[in-house]
């Protein structure tokens, strides 16, 4: 509850916003789940190129990959993710 | 469902069933009691080497299935460097089930009750508010998921609770050449036709474990359909010939059922049995290629069965192989798992024409299927009456046989096919695990 004006509130993730989400895009949405999780993912055109859009249904959090963002996604350890799960794991 | 009498201490009648087993006798109480199923869990599964999966069902890195031994709901996974691991599907932080899907594919599991997050390698990685909670005194290393010990033989994966159990292949012990009759069909070996049927049957599991150690006696009366309507290529008079082969001491076994009119490699195509003569050695190409029926256990409850199936009366039909799992739920009940094994390099057609013979004949609506489960739900009925407590069933076929000298395979082979000596070896071992003294 919001002290100041006792109207419940949410709590939203300072990345991404749902609001945002993109209605129009090139390619997708395509779900990526599993029992643990969900991301919603598509191919966003910008002005002048394109980034892949993961969205995160439960979280509202979101981010944009770009093409060197991605490829150097691809050539990391799968412990990076371990450290980046260790960091934040929930909520 | 009995509880055992007061007069008589669970010890005093394994000692005494023990001795039974020696002169060809077995009590129909070990298959419905409960005093005897605690027994089993406490000194058998927390002791043998038990089936988990096939590596075909968690090919890819992060694929993971859920499976049990004995009480104990365990993680079969395979880590992002493809190496695979078995943990208890618990949280250490407060106990909640970790996966609670079946089968799924996941780079990390995140408990939904407080969120601790584990590598799928089993490896305690996040932990939330650890800084504002634990203050520096959880040490993650100290709390990862419960590991059990894992083994594989081509493509079966076992585990086992007991770290000091001796390793698979000596627990095996020779029957790992009855197993390549069903495990290397073509140089790419086998794969599961899918996932596993599975269900629950008010059945004591080790009933179905002696049917499938080599029963070759019930299946021209329990199965007698087969062999009138021509689906099942064997005959009645006949039907005793073959091999029992059991590993002494070990309590595997395997029936090899023949037919003397049955061709050599009869119901596979050409060129996958142009590949088992060289997957194969020589010996097992000797016993293989006599062999219509092939029905084996692995102690203490995964089986194999290999067998034509025909779809046009008379004909032989396609041979199919199924590998069943017999999980124990209760005195007298269990879960059934139950998969269809495919040759990898065998054609699409074949591998669906194999498929389908196995759901005809087995799985939950198999004809071969409720034929057995019809027999043996009676069996374990009838094994907890009050009456029958005392009453034993004679294991005294082939008591004299003297092995086969010319068989060329490891163990102790008899004929024929129509025998008990596969069913004392593996009361026998049952009986040294419930004494505690394998």
């Amino acid at each position: 509850m919001d002290e100041i004006s006792k109207q419940p509130t949410i709590e939203r993730p300072p990345v991404g916003d749902v609001s945002q989400y993109p209605e129009q895009s090139a390619e997708g949405p395509i779900v990526i789940a599993n029992e643990f999780a969900d991301v919603v993912i598509r191919k966003v055109e910008t002005r002048n190129g394109m980034r892949l859009d993961i969205w995160s249904p439960r979280r509202g959090s979101r981010i944009l990959l770009d093409a060197v963002a991605l490829d150097c996604l691809t050539f990391q350890e799968p412990e990076l993710i371990s450290e980046l799960l260790e960091r934040r794991p929930a909520p | 469902m009995n509880t055992k009498p007061e007069s008589q201490s669970l010890a005093a009648w394994v000692e005494e069933t023990r001795e039974g087993i020696d002169s060809g006798r077995f009590p129909a109480r070990a298959f419905n009691d409960q005093a005897v199923y605690d027994l089993e869990q406490e000194r058998l599964f927390s002791k043998t080497w038990c089936f988990l999966a096939h590596e075909s069902e968690i090919p890819h890195p992060g694929d993971y299935v859920t499976r049990y031994i004995g009480n104990n709901n365990l993680i079969v996974a395979r880590d992002e460097h493809g190496e695979i691991h078995a943990s208890l599907n618990m949280c250490r932080h407060r106990g909640n089930v970790m996966c609670k899907a079946e089968m799924g594919n996941a780079s990390h599991f995140r408990c939904s009750y407080h969120g601790w997050t584990y590598k799928n390698s089993g490896e305690l990685v996040g932990v939330p508010y650890m800084k504002e909670g634990y203050e520096g005194r959880l040490k993650r290393k100290d709390w990862g998921l419960v590991r059990v010990r894992v083994d594989s033989y081509e493509g079966l994966v076992f585990g086992c609770l007991d770290p000091e159990a001796p390793p698979l292949d000596e627990y095996l012990g020779g029957f790992q050449f009855y197993l390549d009759l069903y495990l290397k069909h073509g140089l790419g070996g086998v794969e599961v036709h899918g996932p596993p049927d599975h269900w629950i049957a008010d059945t004591d599991w080790k009933i179905c474990t002696e049917n499938f150690a080599g029963d070759g006696y019930h299946t021209p009366v329990a199965h007698q359909w087969g062999f009138h309507l021509g689906y099942f290529p064997s005959s009645g008079s006949t039907h005793s010939q073959g091999w029992a082969v059991s590993i002494p001491g070990k309590g595997h076994g395997i029936g090899l059922g023949h037919g003397p009119n049955f061709p050599p490699f009869g119901g596979f195509p050409d060129d996958l049995v142009a590949e088992m003569k060289q997957s194969l050695s020589p010996e097992q190409v000797a016993v293989f290629s006599r062999t219509r029926t092939a029905v084996g256990s692995v102690f203490p409850n995964l089986s194999f069965l290999m067998q034509p199936f025909s779809l046009e009366p008379g004909e032989i039909g396609v041979r199919f192989v199924t590998m069943r799992l017999y999980h124990p739920v209760g005195p007298g009940r269990m879960e059934m798992y139950s998969w269809c094994l495919v040759p990898k390099n065998a054609s699409q057609e074949y591998k669906k024409e194999a498929y389908r013979a196995y759901t005809l004949a087995f799985g939950q609506a198999g004809t071969f299927e409720q034929d057995d489960f019809e027999n043996w739900t009676k069996v374990t009925q009838a094994a907890g009456m009050t009456m029958v407590r005392d009453v034993d069933f004679p294991y005294i076929m082939g008591m004299d046989s003297a092995p086969d000298p010319e068989f060329p395979g490891p163990g102790h082979a008899v004929v024929p096919y129509v025998n008990d000596t596969n069913f004392r070896n593996l009361w026998s071992r049952w009986a040294d695990y419930l004494a505690g003294e394998a």
